[in-house]
């Protein structure tokens, strides 16, 4: 089986916050000291493909990303896990410069990965991960099966081999789902515990800065780069101020403190009272400050994009 | 009295069957000797280990001459004293018998005769024999866990004493049946004498009896040299000669690790060993001091460093021989090297087409000797084994014949790590943070620098040059990344800025150490972040490095000059308490001076047991006004882990908690403040405290805030520089 994972390298998503800045115009996270990392369902992609191979015993992965000549870390790092093979796109040229992270939209990077897969003479699958821990967009995935016109299957965890087909089990809103998909096929993957990403052996790793990585331009391609514009703008990135107020709770003794907390609490109208003094029954906590919602219905089960999911 | 000697070899006969007994002894010996020790021992790789002679002959005279290490132990340390001694001095006794006689140079005459040959020898017999009683006591009636007692211990001992009462009983015979004229000179020897007339027996008896006896007493001497190899008494030859070769490099250096020429990174089988790994299987005598100490091992861990050593010696034996036939058959095809499997390895050709981007000159895989299942870990040693280490250093320290433990625990963990990519669970997400953000604390939210953004503490980048300062401080990882580690670099800072030091910091430049990748057994990280934080200090030309965590001072100081970084490297301990010395810092109406308060001080391993530094932290503390110390049973160099070394700090532990029973024991002392100087030891004793809510309150504190709190900023004029003391706003989070 011939398996092509994309993978897209990132800022760390594990940057402090506080670390975390935007260039001045605006348009791009400044990487200041933050390290680049695979993305992390991407990452995690990698690591269903290899067990895919494992289970298949034998096949080739081959790790494609679209980048600049620092994303060769990225694809270094899947050649340590084992990749086979790597492949780079400069994206020198695409899109619209000077638009940060703006610069290139879903439908380009699609369009430009389904032609680097072309090239490399088809895939019996394409893994993808969910989104990217950066934009948190999710449609490259999706676009890129459109413009390879194969099947989808999205949110998969797992695969085996199932002759001329894949089997692979996705995870859905109340557990997960076996499904078959006829190869050639494309899946995007989420994290599960049957797939957090392996630690590469020190051999292989230090075996990786031997393996060959091509590189491909848009011209190699035949991309028109002028096609490559995007469709949707990026109009302006920001960090959300948040202002935080602390007030400290006096008293003498612990009693007390309770007290003038529960005193606070109430002033504050962030909790609702029925006689809750006597009865104990009752309390309700209202998020967001009395604005009267429900505080169900959260999705605890969807990670944190860009956290270190299986945990 | 020139007169004063004896008829050697009275009554005994013709003596050349002795001697011949005497070859026949030493030929079984030879072969024990041979079969079940060296040639094992060839199976492991070269080490040369014989460099400083006049060191290790020194360590020979204090360690198996003097037993300093086996004295640690009072009451068995005085016992084998005793009888160690006993039979060296009665061994010698023998040979001057062979020298007077048979050589026929006659110096069992006179004072010589009557001092040593007769006085001494019965006293020393006596020594011997009470020494044995003492061991025989402990085995069997005192019974401590570190001692396994089989048949074979009771025999040996049971001989021992009965060589030594036939020597006495041989000397009353003689005395008896001849009216020795100088047996006053051998109370003991006159006593028994006494006995045999008081029974009556003539002299004829006495003398059958005698002759009797001598043969068997030369009989059961030579069995007991025979069986030597069998017993644990060859620690007797092993013993001294594994003092003689201990390591000499700095305690807190693990032995570096080629990553390229390596064929197999770490041990997986007998053969990634070295020969003195292997020779120190044989050195172990099994008094289980080591076991006694280790932390893992009395809270109930999977670990005992002395099974630890006897499993890897049990293998050695059982699959040894099987290695070395596999050996000479593969040694012929001259292939060399590895063992057992290593025929149909794999090349891994890196075939570099196309002028691939090779980022540094890193080797890569050779032949895969590394791969396929280890015979050692999981069959011989449990992987839980390997990851209950602390590597707290405690059994090597008490180990009276050096073995060396750590390091071979450490070499398992490395090829379980590096080869098969195996970490315990918890270990992974540090790792990858250790590669990814160069620390270990997976979900930071603070940043390197969030801890002295207020207190006007300059970053290398902007001073430029490490001339501009006096020294550097190296915060490490916990200061930066745990919250309550940020307020011992910040009370740290502060001292240093009242003292008047100048320093910077790396802040963002800095990367964890290594310390906790190189002893979980990723040496590969390791190298990478030593030579980038290398790299690092020497860009700005930094000479001097003060932190306040142990592992960070072991580390820069013990380990990076193996790599080329050759710093001066001091603990904040020894900083601070040169401060005060030097009347730099002054302790006194600070806040918290004067408070009347009961310390106990916690000594970490690694600044304890691996530096050696056990004063300093306890001058800094002895000055703080109103403070009375108090010492845990378990201190200084007997000091127990807290349980964070190792990497242990970033593991689960199942079952009862190294700190927490470590915890308990300061709490004991009736101190109200517990003193650390290491921010793992920090963590893992104010959480060790927390355990024990609803006792007294205790809190735990390092030097350096102990220090801050009896200190004074400093006046407004202030000097020097090292910036503002950031105290007048809304400095510290206390
Ligand atoms: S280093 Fe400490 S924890 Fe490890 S085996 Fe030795 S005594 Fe036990
Ligand atoms: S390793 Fe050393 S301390 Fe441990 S049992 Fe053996 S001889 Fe004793």
């Amino acid at each position: 089986m011939r398996i092509v994972v994309c993978v897209k390298q990132v800022l760390d998503p594990e940057l402090p916050q506080r670390d975390f800045r935007l260039d001045p115009d605006g348009k791009e996270a400044a990487p200041g000291r933050a390290s680049r990392v695979i993305s992390t369902f991407d990452e995690i992609a990698l690591e269903v493909a290899l067990q895919l191979r494992e289970k298949a015993g034998g096949g080739q992965v081959t790790a494609l990303t679209l980048g600049g000549k620092p994303a060769e870390e990225a694809l270094r790092k899947a050649l340590a896990m084992t990749a086979d093979a790597a492949v780079r796109v400069d994206d020198d040229g695409l899109g619209a410069p000077g638009e940060g992270l703006g610069r290139l939209d879903g439908f380009a990077v699609a369009a430009v990965l389904a032609a680097a897969i072309r090239r490399l003479g088809g895939a019996d699958l394409v893994l993808c991960g969910r989104q990217a821990a950066d934009t948190d967009a999710g449609q490259v995935g999706l676009l890129l099966a459109e413009e390879l016109g194969v099947p989808t299957v999205a949110s998969a965890v797992s695969g085996e081999p199932a002759g001329e087909a894949v089997r692979l089990k996705r995870e859905t809103p109340g557990g997960y789902e076996v499904v078959e998909a006829r190869l050639p096929a494309l899946a995007t993957v989420t994290n599960a515990d049957v797939n957090v990403p392996r630690i590469p052996k020190v051999k292989d790793v230090m075996a990786s800065f031997k393996k060959p990585l091509t590189v491909w331009t848009a011209a190699d391609l035949g991309v028109d780069p002028a096609a490559t514009a995007p469709r949707v703008a990026l109009r302006r990135l920001f960090i959300p101020e948040r202002e935080t107020a602390c007030e400290m709770v006096g008293g003498d003794s612990p009693e007390a403190q309770a007290e003038a907390l529960a005193e606070r609490i109430l002033a504050l109208k962030v909790l609702e009272t029925r006689g809750w003094r006597h009865a104990g029954a009752g309390l309700r906590f209202r998020p967001g400050g009395g604005a009267g919602q429900a505080a169900s219905g959260t999705d605890r089960r969807r990670p944190r994009p860009g956290g270190v999911p299986g945990r | 009295m020139a007169a004063a000697t004896r008829e050697v070899y009275w009554n005994v006969g013709p003596v050349w069957p002795m001697y011949l007994m005497f070859a026949a002894a030493l030929a079984v010996f030879g072969h024990g000797f041979y079969h079940r020790h060296y040639k094992l021992w060839r199976l492991g790789r070269a080490e040369r280990r014989g460099a400083s002679p006049r060191e290790r002959l020194r360590g020979l005279a204090l360690y198996a001459l003097a037993q300093l290490r086996v004295l640690r132990d009072r009451y068995s340390g005085v016992f084998h004293l005793l009888f160690s001694w006993g039979i060296a001095v009665l061994t010698v006794g023998t040979l001057v018998v062979m020298v007077h006689q048979d050589f026929g140079i006659p110096v069992m005459r006179g004072r010589f005769y009557l001092y040593f040959q007769s006085l001494t020898l019965d006293i020393f017999g006596l020594l011997a024999m009470a020494g044995v009683a003492m061991a025989a006591a402990k085995r069997y009636l005192i019974r401590p866990d570190r001692l396994n007692t089989n048949a074979m211990d009771g025999l040996a001992l049971g001989a021992l004493f009965v060589i030594l009462a036939q020597g006495f009983a041989l000397e009353g015979l003689r005395i008896a049946a001849t009216g020795d004229p100088w047996a006053a000179w051998s109370p003991i020897g006159s006593a028994i004498a006494a006995g045999v007339k008081a029974l009556g027996w003539s002299v004829e008896t006495a003398r059958a009896w005698h002759a009797a006896l001598w043969w068997s007493h030369a009989a059961l001497a030579f069995a007991a040299i025979a069986a030597l190899p069998w017993t644990k008494a060859f620690h007797l030859v092993t013993g001294p000669a594994n003092i003689y070769f201990r390591s000499l490099e700095p305690k807190g250096a693990l032995r570096p690790l080629d990553l390229e020429a390596s064929e197999t990174l770490g041990a997986a089988r007998l053969t990634d060993f070295s020969v003195k790994d292997l020779f120190d299987l044989s050195a172990c005598m099994e008094c289980g001091r080591c076991q006694q100490a280790c932390p893992a091992y009395n809270t109930g861990k999977p670990l005992s460093p002395k099974m630890v050593i006897l499993d890897l010696r049990g293998h050695l034996r059982e699959a040894g021989p099987g290695l070395l036939a596999a050996r000479r058959r593969g040694g012929a095809a001259g292939a060399g090297g590895g063992d057992g499997a290593g025929g149909s390895a794999g090349a891994h050709a890196g075939a570099g087409t196309g002028g691939a981007a090779g980022v540094g000159g890193v080797a890569g895989a050779g032949p895969q000797a590394g791969e396929g299942p280890s015979p050692l870990i999981g069959q011989v040693i449990a992987e839980e084994t390997l990851w209950s280490c602390t590597t707290c250093r405690a059994c090597m320290t008490e180990c009276p014949v050096f073995i060396e433990h750590v390091p071979k625990i450490i070499d398992l963990r490395r090829y379980l790590v590096m080869e098969r990519s195996d970490f315990p669970p918890g270990m992974q997400e540090a790792m990858r943070g250790l590669e990814a953000r160069g620390h270990p604390f997976r979900g930071a939210t603070a940043s390197r620098s969030d801890w002295y953004r207020d207190l006007g503490v300059p970053e290398m980048a902007e001073v430029g040059d490490a001339r501009e300062i006096d020294v550097l401080h190296w915060a490490g990882c916990a200061a930066a990344f745990d919250e309550r580690n940020q307020r011992v670099a910040r009370a740290f800072a502060r001292v240093m800025q009242r003292a008047g030091v100048r320093f910077a910091v790396l802040g963002p430049e800095e990367n964890c150490t290594g310390d906790p990748a190189r002893r979980i057994g990723h040496e590969y990280l390791f190298q990478v972040l030593a030579r980038q934080n290398i790299a690092t200090l020497q860009g700005y030309g930094v000479t001097r490095i003060v932190t306040a965590c142990p592992h960070c001072f072991n580390t820069l100081k013990n380990e990076y000059p193996r790599f080329g970084g050759e710093f001066e490297v001091i603990h904040h301990s020894r900083f601070i308490a040169r401060l005060l010395a030097e009347g730099r810092l002054r302790l006194s109406d600070g806040a918290g001076a004067g408070a009347a308060r009961r310390l106990t001080y916690h000594d970490p391993c690694y600044l304890g047991r691996y530096n050696d530094t056990y004063d300093e932290p306890r001058a800094v503390l002895d000055r703080l006004p109103g403070s009375e110390r108090v010492e845990m049973t378990r201190s200084r160099d007997r000091g127990f882990c807290c349980g964070g070394g190792g990497g242990r700090a970033w593991l689960e532990e199942t079952g009862a908690r190294i700190n927490h029973a470590r915890a308990g024991e300061a709490v004991g002392t009736g101190a109200d403040t517990i003193a650390a100087a290491c921010p793992f030891c920090l963590m893992m004793l104010e959480d060790g405290v927390k355990a024990r809510q609803g006792e007294r309150e205790v809190s735990v504190r390092d030097l350096a805030e102990l220090v801050e709190e009896t200190t004074r900023p400093r006046e407004a004029g202030k000097g020097g520089g090292g910036g503002a003391d950031g105290e007048g706003g809304g400095g510290g989070g206390h």
